[in-house]
């Protein structure tokens, strides 16, 4: 999920102006060379659990009557007594729901135009003698004290050993409220997620992984195989999870069944004003929904497709499904925008979104990136959201940056602003706040979990990867994603991937920008620059004897200290720059709090700058990596004249 | 008989250098603040601000961020030296009006100038308010018909085309208003040579502009044109030149003035066709003669 509102973007936007050619380290374009590691990449996950669903969609009422069978495996190695069944769609039921109750600003605040809710028909467990049990009279869909109906417990009237199989039988129905965050409906529009019982997850241990539907997070689930046949009116275009593997008309329905294995969820659209565009790209079948007149639209997100497509799966594995498809909802059910499910995810960005302005391309790009991070490597959301949310959003700004390159959040006229930095400035706000790595619901608010969630996430792996090499970083990714493809790993098997490849000493560091508030800001302290005196006096020296008179010149001599302030230590390069307008470089391993460089030469020492390159994204404060000896500095011309000529520009627009 | 041929522009270039000097003074005022915000900030910097100008916009957003206290006050400086210039640029407009439609080229007369203005500034004043009231009710006609419609149009139509059908109900207010702006400046043109009064002058303006429709919304439109082109144009010389350094600094300093000189001069060219159209009846008399 993508937050609606990129922090600050418009309004940094406007404040900007025209930038001169780039000096900062560029990493390498292109797309990366398949790991010989995909060779031996797993090709399927551990079949869980399997849904065999047929769904029935009411356009008017915007109801959905859904039946079929759901087939459990226990795979833990516990005997289970009880099953926990997410009910996400009463999310949307009240105001006394976990998710309404948490409002904790931001999107999907609003109290819903209509409520939603699922309603269980019928719950039969197949018993061994072929008959069935009722689950449905035992069940408890609240806790005391809590009127939450997103997180049912069902006792089981018999246990399920480890390796046994569960076969249930279900009814429901489902009514979508208006849209909102995901789900819903807008006039004929519909985006359907989080709309059928759905299993918790049972740990390896016995544990069941069960939660409300939470406000901040909702994905934590097994894997399996999802075999759904859609029916909605014929005049409806249809996009879902997986492949079509059988499409009629029948009495004027349209009934499709998608088939696809290997997933943990299965979402679906329907909406009678779809149109499509198809592509095969890297062997994948891509296909844009997208309203009337938003080709523009649709192009873009294909495009970014084209990109990033082949671009993540060079570097995190082999996108391994037959199937992609890009929704791109208009702007009045823009709540359904952002969003990812398996093989499924929606953009965003109104019809006339200026070419410069990167949103399409940056939703596009951070919803597909969850196919590994939320998708392949099915973290848990709810618990560690910064496994799925934050690495990605790096995932994010890295494709964008070798895709767009400075201007990969915007490029106007000039104004190239970056995604990764615009995530640096943020990621900064709250970090001394709380830390990244907490459960969702655990934040103290909504820009909070954005905040630290999403962008300090991305600007610590940004700042890894200027710092250590973006190939490195790339790697330590990579191995983490291929090792942990169908599988749940959490926050140590994340920092072990970058023990194995950086180095326990890194790996520490990046545990502790997660874990523990991690911050750092590098100072230039202080620069002096005099004349250098020769000592006086009479010197013995190769067999001569040299009188040296007081107040002899030698050139120039001073220094620069530098300071590194907070707990985490990168190390940086210092840049002396010098009267002459030459400039000299000192690398510091920073593992000592301070530096001081000692300068002795023919000219003046004019300034310092710590991290010239811009590598340490993550410094609290850039306004105090420089400093200049008494009369070193260079003033600021440039702002005034650029100031000045905008102004007059703005002058002359609204002059009488 | 004054020799008409003499009211243009290029003929008047104190004229011209006296605007675009009231604009660059007023500008540098409002500019001032944000200036000293980043000269407070990296002034001290041994690069200059050059950082905050970097690709990716890194330093600038931290700026922005971190400063978000002067960099309001600073706004607050722009946007006051905006209504200032908005309000008291007549004066210098009409000034130059005055020495295009009046002066000798061959004598620089700035105190009859800016004399001749203050006569005039009571209609000229009056003009503006009537005109800028006119062409708001225009473009807020436009934009409540244009809104209507898309709303009207959401669910037939779609998001998008609903508001591409708002955008073409909304554009032709828009020329409406164009057209209002031209009568505007040939009522102001009206006043300075004919002396006439506000209403008077809308009178003799929109006369002018039934008369001659196409050539003289031709003559403004293509002056509005040429004013854009080179402010896109220096900026793509802008991006490549940086702006690091003495010289390049300096280079760029003397395209973006000479894009403002350039815009004032097409404003005077076209105000000086307007004052052409609207001679004085006497004149108009003798030319008939």
């Amino acid at each position: 999920m993508i937050p609606r509102v990129r922090p600050h973007t418009l309004a940094l936007a406007a404040a900007l102006a025209l930038s001169p050619a780039d000096t900062r380290p560029q990493r390498s374009g292109g797309v990366p060379e398949p790991s010989a590691d995909d060779a031996e990449l797993r090709a399927h996950a551990i079949d869980v659990v399997d849904y065999t669903l047929r769904a029935v969609l009411d356009p008017v009422l915007h109801t959905v009557h859904g039946e079929g069978r759901i087939s459990w495996r226990n795979t833990s190695t516990a005997t289970v007594r009880e099953l926990w069944l997410h009910l996400y769609l009463n999310a949307f039921k009240n105001e006394r729901s976990a998710f309404l109750r948490e409002r904790v600003g931001g999107r999907g605040s609003e109290q819903p135009e209509d409520w939603g809710w699922i309603d269980l028909r019928a719950l039969a467990l197949h018993d061994p003698d072929g008959t069935t049990s009722d689950l449905l009279r035992a069940i408890d869909l609240r806790r005391p004290g809590d009127d939450d109906e997103t997180d049912a417990r069902v006792p089981l009237p018999r246990s399920i050993k480890p390796g046994e199989t569960a076969v249930i039988d279900v009814v429901f129905d489902d009514k979508l409220p208006a849209i909102v965050e995901r789900t819903g409906y807008r006039g004929t529009f519909h985006m359907i997620g989080q709309w059928f019982p759905k299993i918790a997850r049972l740990e390896p241990d016995g544990t069941w992984a069960h939660f409300p539907f939470h406000h901040l997070a909702e994905f934590y689930a097994d894997f399996g195989t999802y075999d759904v046949t859609l029916d909605v009116p014929a005049a409806y275009t249809l996009g879902a999870t997986g492949p079509v593997v059988d499409t009629r008309i029948e009495r004027g329905r349209r009934v499709e069944r998608h088939v696809q294995s290997d997933v943990h969820d299965f979402a679906w659209t329907a909406w009678d004003q779809w149109r499509s565009i198809h592509e095969r790209i890297d062997g994948i079948d891509v296909t844009v929904l997208f309203p009337p007149a938003f080709e523009d639209m649709a192009a873009r997100d294909l495009a970014a497709v084209r990109f990033a497509l082949p671009y993540e799966s060079g570097r995190y594995g082999r996108y391994p499904y037959p199937v992609l498809t890009v929704v791109h909802p208009q702007q009045d059910a823009a709540e359904a925008g952002g969003m990812e499910y398996p093989t499924i995810i929606t953009s965003a960005g109104a019809w006339p979104t200026p070419s410069g302005v990167r949103l399409p391309e940056i939703v596009t790009v951070h919803e597909l990136g969850h196919q590994w991070f939320y998708g392949l490597v099915a973290t848990n959301e709810t618990l560690w959201p910064m496994l799925d949310e934050g690495v990605n959003e790096f995932a994010e700004i890295d494709a964008m940056a070798k895709w767009r390159g400075d201007g990969s959040a915007a490029d106007l006229v000039g104004l190239r602003v970056s995604d990764a930095a615009i995530q640096a400035i943020v990621g900064n706000m709250a970090v001394q706040d709380e830390p990244v790595a907490q459960a969702a619901n655990a934040f103290s608010s909504g820009a909070n979990y954005g905040k630290l969630v999403y962008a300090r996430t991305a600007a610590v792996l940004e700042t890894m990867a200027r710092v250590y090499g973006d190939e490195a970083v790339g790697r330590a990714l990579g191995s983490y994603t291929r090792r942990f493809r169908f599988e749940h790993p959490g926050p140590d098997q994340l920092v072990g991937a970058f023990a194995d490849v950086l180095g326990d000493r890194i790996a520490s560091t990046l545990r502790a920008a997660l874990f523990d508030k991690g911050w750092v800001d590098y100072v230039v302290e202080g620069v002096s620059s005099r004349r250098s005196t020769a000592a006086a006096g009479v010197f013995d020296a190769n067999g001569a004897r040299v009188t040296i008179p007081r107040g002899d010149e030698a050139g120039w001599e001073g220094s620069a200290l530098v300071v590194r302030r907070g707990s985490l230590a990168f190390p940086v390069d210092i840049e002396l720059v010098l009267a002459d307008g030459s400039t000299r470089r000192e690398r510091w391993d920073a593992e000592n709090s301070w530096k001081r460089i000692a300068w002795h030469g023919p000219v003046a020492l004019r300034g310092a700058v710590v991290d010239p390159d811009d590598r340490v994204t993550i410094d609290a404060n850039l306004e105090n990596n420089h400093g200049s000896a008494e009369g070193g500095g260079a003033g600021a011309p440039r702002s005034l004249e650029r100031a000045t000529y905008w102004t007059q520009l703005a002058l002359q627009a609204i002059a009488p | 008989v004054r020799d008409e041929e003499a009211i243009r522009a290029r003929k008047h270039p104190l004229a011209v250098l006296g605007v675009w000097a009231w604009e660059t003074g007023l500008a540098s005022v409002g500019a001032w603040p944000a200036a000293s915000l980043v000269r407070a900030v990296y002034g001290n910097d041994p690069r200059g601000d050059g950082p905050l100008w970097t690709p990716g916009a890194h330093a600038l957003l931290d700026l922005l961020w971190r400063d978000a206290h002067g960099v309001s006050e600073a706004a607050r400086a722009l946007a006051l030296a905006l209504a200032i210039g908005a309000v008291a640029g007549l004066l210098p407009m009409t000034a130059m009006m005055v020495a295009m439609a009046h002066g000798d080229p061959a004598r620089r007369r700035f105190a009859v100038n800016v004399s001749g203005a203050l006569d005039v500034l009571p209609a000229m004043a009056a003009l503006l308010i009537l005109m800028t009231a006119a062409e708001a009710l225009a473009v807020g006609a436009g934009v409540f018909l244009g809104t209507l419609a898309e709303s009207l149009a959401h669910v037939g139509l779609g998001e998008a085309r609903a508001q591409q059908l708002a955008t073409a109900i909304v554009v032709p207010f828009l020329v409406f208003a164009g057209v209002m702006g031209v009568t505007h400046d040939l009522a102001r043109a009206a006043v300075v040579r004919r002396r006439a009064g506000p209403v008077g002058a809308l009178v003799a303006g929109a006369a002018a502009f039934r008369a001659d429709p196409l050539s003289l919304a031709w003559s403004w439109a293509w002056r509005a044109i040429a004013a854009v082109v080179p402010v896109f144009a220096v900026g793509m010389v802008a991006e490549r030149l940086g702006g690091r350094g003495v010289l390049a600094l300096a280079i760029l300093a003397i395209l973006h003035q000479g894009v403002v000189l350039g815009r004032v001069a097409l404003r005077a060219s076209w105000l000086a066709t307007g004052l052409r159209r609207l001679a004085p009846f006497h004149h108009l008399d003798a030319s008939a003669r």
